[in-house]
């Protein structure tokens, strides 16, 4: 393919990124850029040239290792929800920005760890990135199908890599504050992500089954090459260790490698982001890699026997059968990888160089004297040239220095510089005593091992005949031959140098902070990043200053790298959280950690302090005196939240017991009334009966009829105090719920039959008619002797209430779709209208009824409420022309619960 | 979830690797990569049931 033309497809692919990037930085708050998946997919710029190409030409040349690098990740990454949550936390109330100022802030705000940190990181991924370029040049020239030019200036790649470092360099510096979010770049990373997957997933389907026939088919022919079996298993113990070490060092990266730190802490949008990204980041992981394994072994059965870079299988093959379209898709993918990756390390990289280097050894004296306006852009002015003549660097060292090992070499050789912070790192998390003299000695320890048994064979040559060094050992001694140290032979050169390296780190980390005490500030942070949990809401309480600061010099120091406007924003912000006096002229620790976290955004957290305490004056405190203050505040913490918590349960019992109060008031005002009724009810009988018997007892000659007379009454009486008994016994027992119904199913008209025939005898006596009109049968569910009651009861009201001539009942049953009307209507003298609901309240009896000896019990309609709503029907009464109407209903179906 | 990590640990190294070590056929992959994936599809479907049923 033509140069010219795909560098024009290069150029328009540019061209859709840069606005991709400008659009999702333009759209505030956009849920386009602001989203989990856009979160976990970022977090996939894991996957750089090296998965893209590499891991082909592993899979092809040494089969199984190259998947340690991937399960490392998957390893952890459900922890994430953890440990990732807890790195987020701290690193956005102290507005952390790199990896660089996590550590250094997490031992005591440590100028010199920052710079250690910054250089190991710088000395791991220069050549990382170098790779990068190296991938891109070359891949460009097999499409092409044309010689690296050895004129630099001929060589079309060098400009691709100068238009890279000017995309990375305008678009990674929008704000001062480096812990700014940088929605552009993330969006345009996780777009890359989508695109180098989808690529690649196109070519390994076209591979499995254009080229070949299924995974079967390569299975088949790949077998029969030499060397399949032992590249296609692990093969024994000795691998299987180097295995271990490999996925240990890969687990390391995915925290530590500060693109990963980068896109994971800086760029996270919301904590529960990590929730979708603990199960999409490891799938995505996943589909990449099902097709590594059928591209390598058909480019190895295809290739087999010629003299082809293994790295370029993916775009040898398409090239092989002349597929432009496929060829130049794979390119692309293997761009995008390449790019997100070189642009966001070099964002990070010059992020750390200019905060936690140059401001803090160099450029702060200087920025001091400025304007606000002048600082801001001397340091975004810093970041930019560093974004830049790093990615420039790196060109030049690919170039210059070739970089002959494969990509894959290169990368772990950056994974296992950049594992040194290890320890330090996860010390700084879940350890308290970690110090500062520990993790910088523990960390420059590590790294001589590295450079021992790294650096200084890889960049002597492997392969170099001259110099004994591998060979023979240091000084001819062979027990300090850089890749089998101290005798260790059995583990290959990379699991090797990271064994001894991290041993050796972790031991001095350990050692060294176990016995020598770290100085009060490590140990005030180390409390912060420890409990970050306790901290989260009021971070600023948990750090501890004594000594004199004013308000004046500190918003002083603000104004000039802030400017006035976000200055007098943030102090407002303060006072209002803390509750504080404008007018205070004495800055307490508060505001002290406050303004430096409002620095640390912009000049690092070492810069910020140095900053700091030149305006204010600090006295020393003693450790043990530190600890004591956090004993202490730890124990009011604590002590605060159990009086919050019995505050909190005593305020619940007592409104339980004021519900309990006000239920039992009302409970004991009914009982009061329902008492007076019923002594009233029942004595009304008593005192006739007893007037008789007196009348009785005294009065010997009385005519036997009137005799008689008072002995029917006493009769009737004491019926009719049965009666009440009963009722009131009745009506209690529905009350307290202890009356149960038993449903079945009946026919409701037979049922009123019979309620009627009783009555027969009532009804000729006042000449009354009593008419039916319904079916013959409605079928309904309902507890016979109940509802007897109840119609008795309607009807025996209707019979008291008729007139005494042309007395006229009517009942009507209709059924409806879900229930049973039953209406029974008489033309008495009717009920008023206010009285409608009143009837059906215990002991009344209308107004206008006590004229005369009240008629009823005043219960029965009580009753018959009760009855109807036990079986989930209602009953109420209805205007009528003439006379008084009462209807109920009845559920259709079993609904009625006992 | 720190449960599932520590499963994956041991299920994608020594000595438990060792028992999968195989290069025979099994849908057109060698065993050991069929292991591999299959482990890895597990924890990710284990990873969503734990994210969904407990933190939302």
């Amino acid at each position: 393919m033509n140069s010219v033309v795909l560098l024009l497809i290069l150029s328009v692919y540019l061209a859709v990124l840069f606005f991709i990037a400008h659009w999702a930085e333009k759209k505030e708050n956009g849920k386009w850029s602001n989203n989990p998946y856009i979160y976990s997919l970022s977090l996939a710029v894991y996957c750089t040239a090296w998965t893209y190409y590499g891991s082909i030409g592993v899979a092809a040349d040494s089969g199984l290792s190259y998947l340690p690098i991937y399960l490392g990740p998957i390893i952890i990454a459900p922890s994430w929800i953890l440990i990732l949550k807890k790195i987020i936390r701290i690193s956005r109330v102290n507005k952390i920005s790199s990896i660089a100022d996590f550590i250094s802030l997490r031992y005591g705000n440590s100028r010199f760890l920052g710079a250690i940190v910054t250089v190991i990181c710088l000395t791991g991924i220069i050549p990382y990135i170098a790779l990068q370029l190296k991938a891109i040049s070359e891949t460009f020239h097999v499409v092409t199908k044309t010689a690296t030019s050895s004129n630099i200036l001929d060589d079309t790649t060098t400009y691709v890599a100068v238009a890279l470092a000017l995309f990375a360099s305008y678009y990674g510096t929008r704000y001062v504050d480096a812990s700014e979010k940088r929605k552009g770049i993330v969006t345009a990373v996780a777009m890359e992500s989508i695109l180098k997957l989808v690529f690649f997933v196109i070519i390994g389907i076209y591979v499995t089954y254009f080229v070949f026939d299924g995974f079967n088919d390569i299975y088949e022919k790949a077998s029969l090459l030499k060397n399949f079996k032992e590249k296609n298993t692990i093969g024994g113990l000795p691998q299987a260790i180097n295995w271990f070490l490999l996925c240990v060092l890969s687990m390391f990266a995915i925290f530590l490698l500060p693109r990963q730190f980068q896109v994971s802490v800086i760029e996270n949008n919301r904590e529960n982001h990590i929730n979708t990204a603990v199960w999409l980041f490891p799938l995505y992981l996943l589909i990449f890699n099902i097709f590594v394994y059928p591209i390598a072994w058909g480019g190895n059965i295809l290739f087999d026997g010629k003299d082809v870079n293994s790295d370029a299988y993916s775009l040898l093959i398409p090239q092989l059968f002349d597929n432009k379209t496929l060829t130049v898709l794979v390119f692309l993918g293997g761009f995008s990888a390449a790019i997100s990756m070189i642009v966001v390390s070099s964002i990070g990289l010059s992020t750390m160089i200019t905060n936690n280097v140059l401001i803090p050894y160099n450029l702060i004296g200087k920025l001091k004297g400025n304007e606000q306006t002048i600082s801001s852009r001397k340091i975004l002015n810093s970041r930019k040239i560093g974004i830049f003549s790093l990615i420039i660097l790196s060109y030049f060292i690919y170039r210059f220095f070739g970089l002959d090992y494969s990509l894959v070499s290169i990368g772990l050789v950056a994974f296992v510089i950049i594992a040194q912070l290890g320890p330090a790192f996860f010390g700084a998390l879940f350890w308290r005593r970690g110090s500062r003299l520990g993790a910088v000695y523990g960390i420059i320890v590590g790294f001589i091992i590295c450079i021992y048994t790294l650096l200084i064979p890889y960049s002597i040559g492997i392969s170099n005949s001259e110099s004994t060094f591998i060979s023979d050992g240091l000084f001819g001694f062979h027990l300090l031959k850089p890749f089998q140290l101290f005798g260790l032979d059995y583990l290959q050169p990379v699991p090797h140098a990271l064994f001894w390296s991290l041993l050796f780190n972790i031991i001095t980390y350990f050692s060294v902070s176990v016995s020598f005490k770290g100085n009060y500030r490590e140990r005030n942070y180390a409390e912060m990043f420890v409990d970050i949990s306790k901290y989260i809401t009021n971070h600023e309480n948990a750090f501890i200053w004594r000594g004199t600061a004013y308000r004046n010099d500190i918003e002083k120091v603000l104004v000039r790298f802030l400017g006035e406007e976000r200055t007098n924003r943030a102090m407002n912000i303060f006072n209002v959280k803390y509750n504080i006096d404008i007018n205070q002229e004495l800055a307490d620790a508060r505001l002290i950690k406050f303004s430096e976290n409002l620095l640390t955004g912009h000049i690092g957290t070492a810069s910020a302090r140095i900053l700091i305490s030149s305006v204010v004056k600090e006295e020393k405190i003693s450790l043990p005196e530190v600890l004591k203050i956090l004993e202490e505040s730890k124990e009011n913490i604590i002590i605060n939240k159990k009086l919050t918590e019995t505050s909190n349960e005593l305020k619940e019992i007592t409104a339980k017991l004021q519900n309990a109060n006000i239920s039992l008031m009302v409970k004991d005002k009914q009982k009061d009334e329902f008492l007076d009724t019923i002594t009233h009810e029942l004595r009304t009988p008593i005192t006739a009966i007893r007037a008789a018997s007196e009348i009785l007892h005294d009065d010997d000659e009385i005519p036997e009829e009137l005799k008689k007379q008072f002995l029917q009454n006493i009769i009737s009486e004491s019926d009719r105090l049965n009666r009440l008994i009963d009722k009131i016994l009745d009506l209690e027992k529905f009350e307290t719920g202890k009356q149960t119904i038993n449903p079945e199913l009946h026919n409701l008209i037979s049922t009123i039959e019979n309620s009627i025939e009783p009555l027969q005898h009532l009804i000729k006596n006042k000449k009354i008619e009593v008419r039916i009109e319904s079916n013959d049968t409605i079928y309904a569910y309902y507890d016979e002797d109940r509802i007897v009651q109840v119609i008795t009861n309607l009807l025996s009201n209707s019979i008291k209430f008729c007139p005494e001539k042309e007395g006229l009942i009517v009942i009507q049953v209709t059924t409806y779709e879900n229930f049973i009307l039953t209406t029974v209507h008489d033309n008495g003298k009717g009920i008023a209208e206010n009285d409608f609901e009143a009837i059906f309240e215990k002991f009344y009896q209308s107004t206008n009824q006590n004229i005369k000896k009240p008629i009823g019990s005043g219960l029965g309609l009580a009753i018959c409420k009760q009855i109807i709503e036990h079986h989930k029907g209602k009953i109420w009464a209805q205007a009528n022309i003439k006379g008084a109407s009462i209807l109920f209903t009845l559920p259709k179906n079993k609904t009625i619960e006992n | 979830m720190i449960i599932v990590s520590m499963i994956l640990l041991v299920g994608f190294n020594l000595p438990i690797v060792l028992l999968f070590d195989s290069a025979n056929n099994f849908l057109g992959f060698p065993v050991v990569y069929i292991y591999f994936f299959s482990m890895w599809l597990f924890s990710i479907l284990v990873s969503i049931l734990i994210v969904k049923r407990y933190n939302e």
